[in-house]
């Protein structure tokens, strides 16, 4: 059926180039109505810019040749990754939308303006599932949840009239009852005949909601064509990589054997600004060589219990066990050893390393500290570790300024290793990288349970049932409480709680990619 | 104008006074027989004064007061600040922190020349009671500033981090929070700094923190107002050698500051 | 909306707090005298009739807790004392120099709101060219310079040379506004500092604004650049601005006082710097009061204003 339409937009050999290096390079792009063409490619393959010259918008400094045509006369909307970013923080919400309306009531006489001009607000707004707004209208950008702002930005463009939606990173970060929201919501907007071009690492949601793939790679296209024939016969060794990625093997029962666990929490109530209680848990257990995954959404408590278990949330009651002896609930209160037994890893490990210091000598501070061991010998060792977890020695004297993320979140894994821990908690330490840096800290984690005579237990903390499948057992948490946990098969093929039920539910929509 | 000229610029205008200030003493030679008030000529090259001193002689002895005044006014309140900014940074008491900050935050509503002409109305400071003086009311603002970099850095999963390595709190306070907060540090210095000179000359020129008759720009210019009409050199060259230093301050640490880059957050991919 | 309500009470407790803090530190500072006060007071003739009349006026001889209680009991009634010297009420010599004063502060920033925002906007306009780059290296020089040095010069300069305007309003009395050209070099010389680093913040904003995100969506779907400059960039750089106008209470506060006493003003400032000078106790008192307690309410106002107008980000749970 798309042969016989036109394309709203064409992008022709377009060429990007930035101080002579080209950042996209012979990009050829049919934007059809109705239609959702994918970007797909990881961070840096130039999705972003291609996504971008639709909006005739370049990086500073940029060289640009090739051919950019819109067909349609209406304008091309922009929905960009972090929504907030356009949103004028000064401003309440409705007044970019009412600048929009203004000239579209013109025609009006000057009485019936203000109304008029409301109403195409309003319904714009309901367009984009934001009905009855009339209230919403009235609040500032920051009093809005996160998918409310999304929203708003897409009602922004439907007001226009767009007739090409340019949607950038839609999903990133978010659980995957979010994430089926936003894909219903796009869904919508397409089938109103209004092309959309989705820029995306999230395979699920580009397979879900995707009629034309482009699989970018270094700011060329490597292969596209229709969703269906690239997931079921991908052509380019790139592509099959890509996909391949997606799905680890569910571990097998082999359960680690029983006896006292390694770190066990008993009547655990964590509380937020000495009021609001932010997660209870009543019994949970980790015995050495095991993997855990602590699964929930967004604010689900699950950030809390690590901090809990890493003494570096406080504020609770009951007991952390550490080998059946209680740990010191703070940090500062823990010996050496025991501070050593359970390391930390943090979801954002730009933000967790000096800026002002070479890498290897950051990682290496912790056997230096922790371990008694010599400045040189410590540094061999976090060489050792950093090439052992794929970052060369050559990076690894560089500032973290000049690591990209996922090597950072590698150096950021060697600095807790080289405590020798027994315990190891990852905090959605994958979120927000591309589908091949993911995989890469994935593997690298999966190939660390069970390492050394101590036999290391990991926790893994993340809202990603996908990540969750590289454990033996799966806790489920919703609003703070413990709702489920058991093997990690049995939890993913005969969830119990409705809220697990739920998770697993639209994860699968998700993966099957039907739209909802 | 470029950030090289602008630098250049305040550069050559800070010079002037700044070596006249540090070096001027040395050359004023003995203060000679006291002639004619605000004559032109006669042997002085700028004319003489209210009480018939030099002129010239009395710019070569008067910067030094106001220079190093305020250079040990802003090192003192830094002196204060700084730990008291760190310390409220870094500690998990509610109460410590309250205990540091709050004071601050009444004080800082007292207006500054205010509370030092009601200091110089009970005691009669002299120049090191002034630095105190200005110090003091520098403090306040200093510590809110430090203070607020440092929280920045404080609460950035890196010190956690540093924490979990089981490193120690002075590691931490200096190395990493201090550290971090430096930059805010030497662009708050050069603020503070044009400030400090401004408080200790206008309080000088008010007759606080100095003999009426003392060689002092700020002195000069007061006393020597009533000769205006006369003998202008008097009041102009001290009251120009201020503003050289004043100005000439701002824009050199604007422009220096400007000139470091601020370093990119990733790389490139 | 708790989260406005609760600012506002602590903000208003603060200035309480800040109001107390400014009667007793003025108070306590009198107690700081070494030795005896009224020796010390009595200055350099020290007769004792006069230390004796010193001690009678003050009621030295009382306990400070009891005559702070009075003292401060009086300011709650308006009662400012006696001055040691004249015997006259102190609120007889605010009353006096009152008018002069407000008539300053009230000019100054009547002209600084406009000065300081057009010249902000008109530099952030042409940002990079040359009225931008005029305007922002003369912000930059004057915005240091000590009013008293800037104020001879221009003395010099137009009353003296040009003889365009009055050296200074010796002769007036307290009717300035009967003699507006005795007005123009005071306020120039009061405006100097505030306009220069009001404008400097206005243009950062606006130049920060303008190169946001948001305003560069407001441009992608074709909203004017007028009205993305006016409606869309400026109220995000309100806030700062407003913020800056509290501390400026402070100069101008310091400035008022300068700006007197270069003019031969009759107003607070030179009464303020005449009872220093006399070590006239009660007299600075009173008037420490005064301007403490208008820092104090002035800065208190512009906080809850900027407050109100500081943009925030994030997101709402």
């Amino acid at each position: 059926m798309s042969e016989v339409t036109d394309p709203v937009a064409e992008i022709r050999d377009l060429r990007v180039e930035i101080d002579g290096h080209a950042i996209v390079d012979g990009v050829r792009l049919r934007v059809l109505p109705g239609k959702v063409t994918a970007l797909v490619g990881a961070s840096g393959s130039g999705k972003t810019t291609t996504g971008l010259a639709l909006l005739d918008e370049y990086p500073p400094g940029a060289r640009v040749t090739g051919e950019v045509r819109r067909t349609g006369d209406g304008p091309v909307g922009y929905v960009p990754q972090h929504p907030a970013a356009v949103l004028n923080p000064a401003r309440r919400v409705s007044a970019l939308l009412d600048d929009l309306a203004r000239p579209q009531v013109r025609h009006l006489p000057r009485a019936e303006r203000r109304k008029a001009a409301r109403a195409l607000v309003l319904r714009a707004l309901s367009d984009a599932q934001l009905p009855d707004s009339e209230d919403l209208l009235r609040r500032y950008p920051h009093q809005l949840s996160g998918g409310q702002q999304q929203r708003v930005v897409l009602a922004q463009a439907l007001l226009l009239g767009a007739r090409v939606i340019v949607a950038d990173e839609p999903t990133t970060g978010q659980d995957a009852l979010t994430k089926s929201r936003v894909v219903a919501q796009l869904a919508a907007v397409a089938a109103r005949g209004i092309a959309i071009v989705l820029l995306s690492h999230d395979l699920d949601v580009v397979r879900a909601l995707a009629d034309e793939v482009l699989v970018m790679r270094a700011g060329r296209v490597v292969e596209s064509g229709p969703a269906k024939r690239l997931w079921t016969a991908p052509r380019h060794e790139w592509t099959r990589r890509l996909l391949d990625q997606q799905r680890a093997a569910v571990k097998d029962g082999r359960h680690p054997k029983a006896g006292q666990p390694v770190l066990e929490v008993r009547n655990l109530t964590a509380v937020h600004d000495r009021r609001t209680t932010a997660l209870h848990a009543p019994r949970l257990a980790l015995h050495p060589g095991e993997c855990l995954a602590v699964v929930g959404r967004s604010g689900s408590g699950k950030t809390t219990l690590a901090r809990c278990l890493a003494g570096l949330h406080r504020d609770h009651d009951g007991e952390i066990l550490l080998d059946g002896t209680p740990l010191p609930r703070s940090l500062r209160h823990r010996s050496r050893a025991q501070l050593a037994a359970v390391q930390y890893v943090f979801q954002d490990a730009r933000a967790a390393f000096d800026e002002h210091r070479p890498v290897l000598h950051q990682v290496a501070r912790t056997a230096v500290r922790l371990r008694g061991i010599d400045e040189r010998e410590a540094t061999a060792e976090a060489s050792t570790t950093l090439t052992g977890l794929g970052l060369p020695a050559e990076l690894a004297h560089r500032l973290p300024g000049e690591l990209s993320g996922g090597e950072l979140q590698r150096a950021a894994l060697a600095r807790a290793l080289l405590a020798r821990p027994r315990v190891l908690i990852c905090d959605e330490v994958t979120s927000g990288l591309d589908t091949v840096t993911r995989r890469g800290i994935l593997d690298v984690l999966a190939g660390l349970v069970g390492e050394g005579e101590k036999e290391l237990s990991l926790v893994l903390i993340t809202h990603d049932l996908d990540t969750a499948r590289l454990a033996h057992r799966i806790a489920v948490l919703d609003a703070g409480e413990l709702v489920e946990q058991g093997p990690v098969r049995r939890v993913l093929t005969d969830p119990r709680h409705p809220f697990t039920v739920s998770l697993m539910e639209t994860t699968e929509r998700l993966e099957a990619g039907t739209r909802t | 104008m470029t950030t090289h000229r602008r630098f250049a610029l305040g550069l050559a205008m800070v010079a002037v006074p700044l070596v006249l200030a540090l070096a001027g003493p040395l050359f004023a030679g003995d203060p000679g027989a006291r002639g004619v008030s605000f004559t032109l000529g006669g042997g002085h090259w700028l004319g003489t004064d209210f009480v018939g001193r030099d002129v010239w002689q009395q710019v070569l002895l008067g910067g030094r007061t106001v220079v190093v005044t305020a250079l040990a006014a802003t090192a003192l309140a830094y002196l204060v600040a700084v730990p008291v900014a760190l310390m409220s940074a870094l500690t998990r008491l509610r109460w410590l922190e309250e205990l540091l900050m709050r004071p601050l935050d009444v004080l800082l509503a007292v207006p500054s020349l205010l509370l030092i002409l009601l200091v110089a109305s009970m005691l009669s400071p002299g120049a090191a009671g002034l630095a105190l003086l200005v110090a003091l009311v520098n403090v306040p603002d200093a510590a809110r500033i430090v203070r607020a970099a440092a929280g920045e850095a404080a609460a950035r999963p890196a010190v956690e981090a540093l924490r979990m390595q089981g490193e120690s709190w002075w590691r931490i306070a200096v190395g990493y929070v201090g550290r971090s907060a430096l930059r805010t540090l030497a662009a708050d210095a050069g603020i503070r700094l044009t400030g400090v000179l401004y408080l200790v000359s206008t309080a000088a020129f008010l007759g606080v923190g100095v003999a009426p008759d003392a060689a002092d720009w700020a002195v000069m210019v007061d006393r020597n107002r009533t000769g205006l009409f006369v003998q202008p050199w008097a009041v102009v060259v001290p009251a120009l050698l201020i503003v050289a230093l004043t100005m000439g301050t701002n824009l050199l640490f604007d422009a220096a500051l400007e000139k470091k880059p601020i370093r990119k957050k990733g790389r490139r991919p | 909306m708790s989260g406005l309500r609760s600012f506002v009470a602590r903000r208003l407790l603060l200035g309480v707090a800040q109001t107390i803090a400014v009667v007793l530190l003025v108070f306590a500072l009198t107690e700081a005298l070494p030795g005896d006060a009224a020796v010390a007071l009595a200055g350099d003739q020290p007769d004792p009739a006069r230390i004796a009349a010193i001690r009678e006026a003050m009621d030295l001889d009382r306990p400070a807790y009891e005559r702070l209680a009075d003292w401060a009991f009086g300011l709650l009634h308006g009662d400012f004392g006696t001055s040691l010297t004249s015997g006259r009420p102190v609120t007889q010599y605010i009353v006096d120099g009152f008018g002069p004063t407000l008539l300053l502060a009230t000019l100054t920033l009547a002209l600084l709101v406009p000065l300081g925002f057009g010249l902000g906007v008109l530099a952030a306009r042409h940002e990079g060219r040359l009225v931008d780059r005029l305007v922002s290296s003369v912000t930059l020089a004057v915005y240091a310079v000590p009013e008293f040095a800037l104020g001879v010069l221009l003395v010099l300069v137009l009353a003296l040379k040009l003889a365009w305007l009055p050296p200074t309003a010796l002769g007036y009395g307290t009717d300035l506004l009967a003699h507006p050209a005795a007005l123009v070099l005071p306020v120039l010389v009061l405006l100097s500092r505030p306009v220069c680093s009001l404008s400097r913040l206005v243009r950062a904003g606006m130049v920060d604004a303008l190169a946001s995100p948001y305003a560069a969506h407001a441009r992608r779907y074709g909203v004017p650049g007028a009205r993305v400059r006016y409606a869309h960039a400026l109220p995000n750089a309100l806030a700062p601005a407003v913020q800056q106008l509290a501390r400026t209470v402070d100069w101008l506060l310091c400035g008022v006082i300068v700006v007197e006493a270069l003019f031969v003003i009759p107003g607070l400032g030179t009464v303020l710097l005449n009872a220093v000078a006399e070590r006239d106790v009660p007299v600075v008192q009173g008037l420490a009061v005064v301007f403490g307690v208008l820092a104090v309410v002035l800065n208190l106002g512009a906080d809850l204003v900027a407050h109100r107008l500081t943009p925030r980000a994030g997101v709402a749970a």
